[in-house]
């Protein structure tokens, strides 16, 4: 894998206090905000205008997959076309690999557009008169890349997506979810740096969802790519983001790793989103260990050296899986070949319920870095 | 008021309107006149040049690529039957007068109608004009004409020219407009320039409805070639008018089966060019 190489720190996408408000008198409207602070029903009220996004800030790295889960209406679609300007700003800056949208003249942002940053929509927008190889190609050949380079390039494109043979077809001899393929053959096929993907698989059947889910994934580390993955659906989120926004009325009320944002919801809102969640894939011995001290202290007669040991990694289910196979009571974790925690049924229990370590509660909050 | 006296007054000021425009315009209706009977003349002489079997045989074989090999035998033999009731002549100046005016029909309204398609400021200006020529009876617009132009092909070209205008300008525009949302976005996030969004994009989408157009606009010169048969546009539309003035029913009614034939020759051909385009973007 490529992704060991990378510098996960660049950041390639940086959202700074980003508003955006729909309406006539916009302008006035985003005057009235910064000015006064007035809130989103009195924006409506008085200036009949629509807070689509507010005051957003984000920064999406080099090679992370970034959700922003939100429901319909909560301005996900709206933030992520403020990305590569499909939609401009009313106040704050979008810089993509360090340059301000707003100051780039038009031809400077097609080329962002065309080189940098990739889009993959809802509906796939595959162009019904073209075949699948010439859609796939569509990229470059509006750079004017000639027709044996972008097919050879696109071809390799559909070959990672799994639709070699599907080439000369056209799109509506296709099925929901090899289109929804062939938008990211596409998207990948002009090698850009980031991929937008504005719920790519909403419209799909569970089955085939959870399939793209899974490759995209892997797809997407594999070639180092960064992603920012809109969704409406906290179970994708999870299964695909390295981070996890989470979107409310046009502002993002939580960012975190989706363990983070289980474990500690920044208000009822998330917590009500994250009821339903297993935890059991989700949680890691290290959020719920406890530290060896107070583990010592409570049972003086255990040794240490002798339990199963384990890593800080490990989920919930593979943990309850070595304590049924253990004849003690616990589990070592061990971290650089030093023990850093105990792992007790009762840990396990808190585990499942979501319930952080009280020892644990102030690490795992800090715990932001993308687990790739 | 004296209403006989008001009208001949109202006569006479339309008069010296129409002899102002006759005389201070006569440069440009001389143009005008130039250039429709010179492209109708130029389109007759070649539609005539080959013998009547060569013309529908040549026809024959463009239906039989298009449609199959039934509406081939068909038409090929329809047109022969025209040729035989001794008015083939006619059959071939009516057919080049509706190919003329619907060409030069396109040539403006297809143009006028992407730009109106692109620009809503344009569309605005555009469409009431359009619903104007188009409430008004066909009929009309061959007084004018007749005016300033006199009698004969090229009166009734542009009376044609300008019923045949709006049906292609309108889906023209319609098409350009009706673009899917999402396919814009598309264009706008791979980066094309305003040039390649129309070409690749729009133009393709707005196909189906462009051709759609075109076939409305023959159908529609169709009908005002034959009516202009009384300003003197030859061909049968002619013949139907001198044989009713005269009560010649079975030569109008000859005429008339030959409209027929040629009219549903030129309407399966055009629709089949339609829906192949709309075929190819399905």
């Amino acid at each position: 894998m490529t992704t060991a190489k990378i510098d996960t720190n660049e950041v390639l996408v940086d959202c700074q206090n980003v508003w955006k408000i729909f309406g006539k008198s916009a302008p006035a409207a985003m005057n009235a905000v910064v000015q006064q602070g007035l809130t989103k029903s009195q924006i409506l009220q008085d200036y009949s205008c629509v807070v689509g996004v507010s005051d957003v800030s984000l920064q999406v790295r080099r090679g992370e997959i970034f959700c922003i889960m939100g429901l319909s209406g909560s301005g996900k679609s709206t933030l992520i076309r403020l990305l590569n300007k499909l939609i401009t700003p009313s106040s704050g800056k979008v810089l993509v690999k360090g340059k301000d949208l707003s100051s780039l003249n038009p031809a400077q942002l097609r080329e962002v557009r065309a080189r940098h940053i990739g889009m993959v929509f809802q509906s796939v927008a595959l162009l019904p008169n073209r075949t699948v190889l010439e859609n796939t190609a569509f990229g470059l050949e509006v750079q004017g890349v000639g027709k044996a380079e972008r097919y050879q390039v696109a071809e390799r494109a559909l070959a990672k997506v799994g639709l070699s043979e599907w080439t000369q077809r056209y799109p509506s001899e296709l099925s929901g979810g090899m289109q929804q393929r062939v938008g990211l053959a596409r998207a990948i096929t002009a090698d850009p740096e980031v991929i937008l993907m504005d719920e790519p698989f909403s419209a799909l059947d569970p089955l085939i969802r959870r399939q793209l889910q899974d490759e995209f994934r892997q797809l997407t580390k594999e070639l180092g790519k960064s992603a920012v993955f809109i969704t409406h659906d906290l179970d994708e989120a999870i299964r695909i983001g390295d981070r996890i926004a989470i979107m409310k009325d046009g502002a993002i009320i939580q960012v975190g790793t989706a363990e983070d944002i289980v474990l500690n919801p920044a208000d009822d809102y998330v917590a009500e989103f994250v009821a339903g969640i297993s935890r059991l894939h989700l949680v890691k011995a290290h959020s719920v260990m406890t530290p060896v001290e107070p583990f010592k202290a409570a049972n003086p007669t255990c040794d240490i050296s002798r339990l199963i040991k384990t890593t800080p990694g490990a989920d919930i289910n593979e943990l309850i899986g070595l304590t049924m196979k253990s004849e003690r009571d616990a589990l070592a974790v061990i971290d650089n070949g030093n023990v850093v925690g105990i792992i007790t049924p009762r840990d396990l229990l808190r585990g499942v319920q979501g319930i952080p370590n009280e020892f644990a509660a102030a690490g795992a909050a800090t715990v932001l870095e993308p687990s790739a | 008021m004296n209403t006989p006296d008001f009208s001949s007054q109202f006569d006479e000021a339309i008069d010296a309107g129409l002899s102002w425009l006759s005389d201070h315009g006569e440069v440009l209706f001389d143009a005008a006149n130039a250039v429709l009977s010179g492209v109708y003349k130029g389109v007759l002489w070649c539609l005539a040049l080959p013998p009547y079997y060569v013309l529908a045989l040549i026809i024959a074989l463009i239906g039989w690529r298009a449609i199959g090999a039934r509406f081939a035998v068909i038409a090929g033999l329809a047109l022969v039957f025209c040729a035989l009731i001794g008015l083939w002549p006619e059959t071939v100046s009516t057919l080049a007068l509706v190919l003329t005016a619907t060409l030069l029909a396109l040539v403006v309204a297809i143009p006028l109608g992407v730009v109106a398609g692109l620009a809503p400021a344009f569309d605005r200006v555009v469409d009431p004009c359009l619903d104007l020529v188009q409430t008004m009876p066909p009929y009309i617009y061959l007084l004018p004409a007749i005016a300033l132009l006199g009698y004969g092909p090229a009166t009734a070209l542009l009376a044609t020219f300008i019923v045949a205008l709006p049906p292609a300008l309108r889906l023209t525009s319609l098409g350009i407009r009706m673009t899917p949302r999402h396919f814009i976005e598309l264009g706008e996030a791979s980066g094309v320039t305003g040039l390649q969004m129309f070409f690749k994009i729009r133009l393709p989408f707005a196909m189906p409805s462009i051709m759609a157009g075109v076939n409305q606009s023959l159908m529609m010169a169709f009908g005002m070639v034959v009516i202009a048969g009384i300003v003197g546009s030859g061909g049968l539309g002619e013949s139907i008018y001198g044989a009713v003035r005269t009560l010649d029913i079975a030569k109008s009614i000859n005429a008339a089966i030959a409209i027929v034939i040629l009219t549903m020759i030129l309407d399966r051909l055009a629709q089949s060019a339609a829906r192949s385009r709309m075929g190819e973007s399905q």
